[in-house]
């Protein structure tokens, strides 16, 4: 009908160029938005289609996301990623998903038609534009498992129905849900355009049905979801079924498309802790393995020999070094220790945060206002397996970086392996910056984005290198 | 054929439609479900109720931190070998003096699988049409999961020693059903071969279908008050926000006193223990209640 797209979900045959040129694309544009796209995703796309699992858009939605987001905070971006790819919608930086629809061509061709229907001809009746969103997101997210709920409603429906009781008999109402019933099952092989007519149908039938005093979805208990005025409006099914997650998508906060490439805020704090939380860590200690010194002594002869083997028990500490000096990195102070201290919350690890003022002298102090100074042999005291993050601009004056501060420095990297700095400086301005070549000389920097822990905490565990206790 | 038709819910869970989808495709494309979300959202309930509503076997492992793929998959019993390889070697002595040999209870050294134990997983395997829960996978030793890899792709298991390979085809897969609690990030691989979903919260009006299928006969002031409280104290801001389940056992308690007593009770919020857990969540709650 309507879009072209949901057109040729109807083609969804393995070999139609369709379907060829349609997904060959796919992996690549999903991977653009950082999501876990590959040649595997396409495979499972397509085995899902031979099944029949995908009749509709709005299973496409589902089973994508099933499929290649892996994480809540992969969901954001999906969402984006989707509409882009399938409806030409996109969703700038910063956007809300009503916005971005309201502006895009596919959702003005959709209401153009949507308009020319009779009842909307009056000026008055004109349903708002908000409402409107609403209306092509709940048809766009319109799934199999709603259209089945829709005709098992209208089971419901005819059964209710008041007049036929008075005249049919018991057995003539067997053979009515069973046409039904058909009538669900083969919803396959209907296209989309006249499911959604008929769904039109239906869903105008519930509506008078509704006024009538009938019951609908939802009463005396047979159906999970809501009471008849759910279904007003048109297509939009159980109230809660297609449209639900369009307005997720539009009101809550955790759908809302995370860019993890923008500075560390409050709002995006959730999806860094997510990050920090691939930090593996851990430890191994021997032990006396008891089947493998039984299976040696039978080979033996019955000579048994312990055997030893390693296990394996897990632990994560961390130390922070923060620059709370200066305008620069006020911004992100709160912001990067309600990170860590989240952290602190939920894992049993040590955590020990440190400040200094730009850069380090022989030390750093123990408290934000930097009265209790502790000095760097201290600090490189802690055991080898800790995990540093530093968090600061690293931009000063030359003359700032004196002997003595190399010095300090070149403890602290020479003495733990997994060490990260990260900068809430834009990237694009490191170069031009006097002093954080010199420091990216020294330790690996990474922005202080979601994305840059995820990568710092990535890249520590590759050069993990363990340490006894 | 395992069963492959849609399961909506029954009349004790409400299956969010969206959830329910992809727990359909899940099983059709005979890939496991990962479902993380917040406690207490019913991540646990859905095998349950599924395997109830339809009847079929249920295997359940839940994870802990010193969990192997051993106990999930199978264990040789090394101790029992050991015990009856030496019974025979004593047999063999015995019947030279004229005496009767010690049992090995049917069991011979000959055939090892006769020392192994089936873990949950192995069983679900082996029993078409099961349902396989692998319950809180996020508290399990970070190599647990990579370990499930194999069996999780190939759809076998490899017993230990004897070699004997349990295997299910894509179409009798259990249905797998994987929760977490996010407590720690799941390998991507391994979340590669699972299909994802996340529970959100239900919302208010979801909450009072939730709360009607487990006390039909509840009275509607009280759920609505109840309800009402309940979501304000999710909105303070709390460290640990109340959970479905606390909601849930509030309710029963409510529910033994009678009507009025009951209301007073949400007015004076006594029980508020059962929603909050710490102290410092207690405090702010009264004092964001007052």
């Amino acid at each position: 009908m309507i879009f072209d797209k949901i057109l040729s979900l109807k083609l969804f045959d393995n070999n139609s160029p369709i379907f060829k040129t349609m997904f060959d694309s796919l992996p690549h544009h999903f991977r653009a938005h950082s999501l876990n796209a590959d040649v595997r995703t396409l495979l499972l796309l397509r085995k899902a289609m031979e099944k029949g699992l995908i009749n509709t858009i709005g299973d496409m939605y589902v089973l994508l996301k099933g499929l290649v987001a892996k994480d809540l905070k992969d969901y954001g971006p999906f969402a984006v990623a989707f509409y882009d790819y399938f409806l030409n919608i996109e969703i700038k930086k910063g956007e809300t998903l009503e916005s971005a629809v309201a502006r895009s061509e596919s959702f003005k061709d959709w209401a153009e038609e949507y308009l020319l229907d009779e009842k909307y001809i009056e000026e008055k009746d004109r349903p708002t534009v908000h409402e409107l969103v609403d209306k092509y997101l709940n048809e766009i997210h319109l799934t199999s498992f709603d259209i089945k709920k829709i005709l098992d409603g209208a089971e419901i429906f005819n059964k209710d129905n008041p007049d036929l009781k008075d005249k049919l008999t018991e057995g003539a109402e067997q053979d009515n849900t069973e046409r039904m019933l058909q009538e669900a099952a083969d919803y396959q092989g209907i296209s989309v355009e006249e499911l959604l007519e008929r769904m039109r149908k239906v869903a105008e039938n519930q509506r008078e049905a509704h006024n009538g005093g009938s019951h609908w979805i939802g009463s005396g208990g047979t159906s999970p979801y809501g009471n008849g005025g759910a279904a007003i409006g048109g297509i939009r099914v159980g109230g809660k079924g297609g449209g639900k997650n369009a307005r997720a998508v539009i009101g809550d906060p955790r759908f809302y498309p995370v860019d993890t490439k923008v500075p560390l805020t409050d709002n995006n704090i959730d999806v860094a802790l997510a990050g920090l939380k691939g930090i593996e860590e851990e430890d191994s200690e021997k032990y006396l393995d008891i089947p493998d010194t039984i299976k040696q002594g039978l080979k033996r002869g019955g000579i048994f020999m312990p055997e030893e083997k390693e296990k394996i028990t897990q632990k994560l500490q961390v130390l922070l070094l923060i620059d709370n000096g200066g305008w620069s990195m006020s911004p992100y102070i709160k912001t990067v220790t309600t990170l860590f201290s989240k952290m602190d919350k939920r894992f049993a690890h040590d955590l020990k945060t440190y400040y200094f003022h730009n850069t380090m002298y022989n030390g750093a102090y123990k408290d934000e206002r930097r009265t209790q100074f502790e000095n760097i042999e201290k600090i490189c005291s802690l055991h080898k397996n800790y995990s540093v993050f530093i968090i600061g601009d690293a931009d000063m004056a030359t003359y700032e970086v004196s002997k003595a501060s190399v010095d300090t420095w070149k403890q602290l990297t020479e003495r733990y392996d997994r060490l990260a700095w990260l900068n809430p400086m834009r990237e694009s301005y490191w170069q031009s910056s006097d002093t954080v070549p010199f420091f990216r000389s020294l330790a690996e920097m990474y922005p202080l984005t979601p994305q840059g822990i995820i990568d710092a905490v990535l890249d520590m565990n590759r050069k993990r290198r363990y340490y006894k206790m | 054929m395992a069963d492959k038709t849609m399961w909506t819910g029954s009349d004790l869970y409400l299956c969010d439609p969206e959830l329910a989808q992809a727990f359909h495709m899940a099983r059709v494309l005979g890939m496991p479900l990962l479902i993380e979300g917040e406690p207490g959202t019913g991540k646990t309930e859905l095998p349950l109720q599924f395997s109830q509503s339809l009847n079929l076997d249920m295997h359940v492992y839940p994870v802990g931190s010193k969990s192997t793929v051993d106990q999930f998959v199978a264990k040789f019993d090394h101790v029992k070998y050991l015990r009856d390889s030496q019974v025979e070697v004593l047999n063999a002595q015995r019947e030279e003096r004229g005496m009767d040999g010690l049992s090995t209870s049917g069991r011979s050294t000959e055939n090892l699988d006769d020392y192994i134990n089936l873990g949950p997983g192995a069983k679900a395997y082996s029993a078409k049409n099961s349902v396989l829960l692998i319950d809180e996978i996020d508290k399990a030793p970070r190599e647990f999961p990579n370990d499930l890899l194999y069996a999780l792709s190939h759809r076998k298991f490899v017993m230990p020693e004897s070699g004997r390979v349990i295997s299910a085809t894509e179409d009798d897969m259990p249905a797998i059903v994987i929760t977490s609690n996010r407590e720690q990030e799941l390998p991507t691989a391994f979340k590669g071969r699972c299909i994802y979903h996340y529970i959100s919260f239900p919302e208010a009006e979801v909450m009072h279908e939730i709360v009607r299928k487990h006390f039909p006969d509840a009275d509607n002031e009280l759920v609505d008050k109840a309800i009402n409280l309940f979501y304000q104290l999710r909105r303070a801001g709390m460290e640990r926000a109340p959970s479905t389940r606390e909601l849930l056992n509030w309710l029963k308690y409510l529910q033994t006193f009678k009507k009025n007593e009951a209301l007073d009770r949400i007015v004076k919020r006594s029980g508020l223990g059962v929603l909050v857990k710490t102290e410092k969540d207690l405090l702010k709650a009264q004092r964001f209640l007052n």
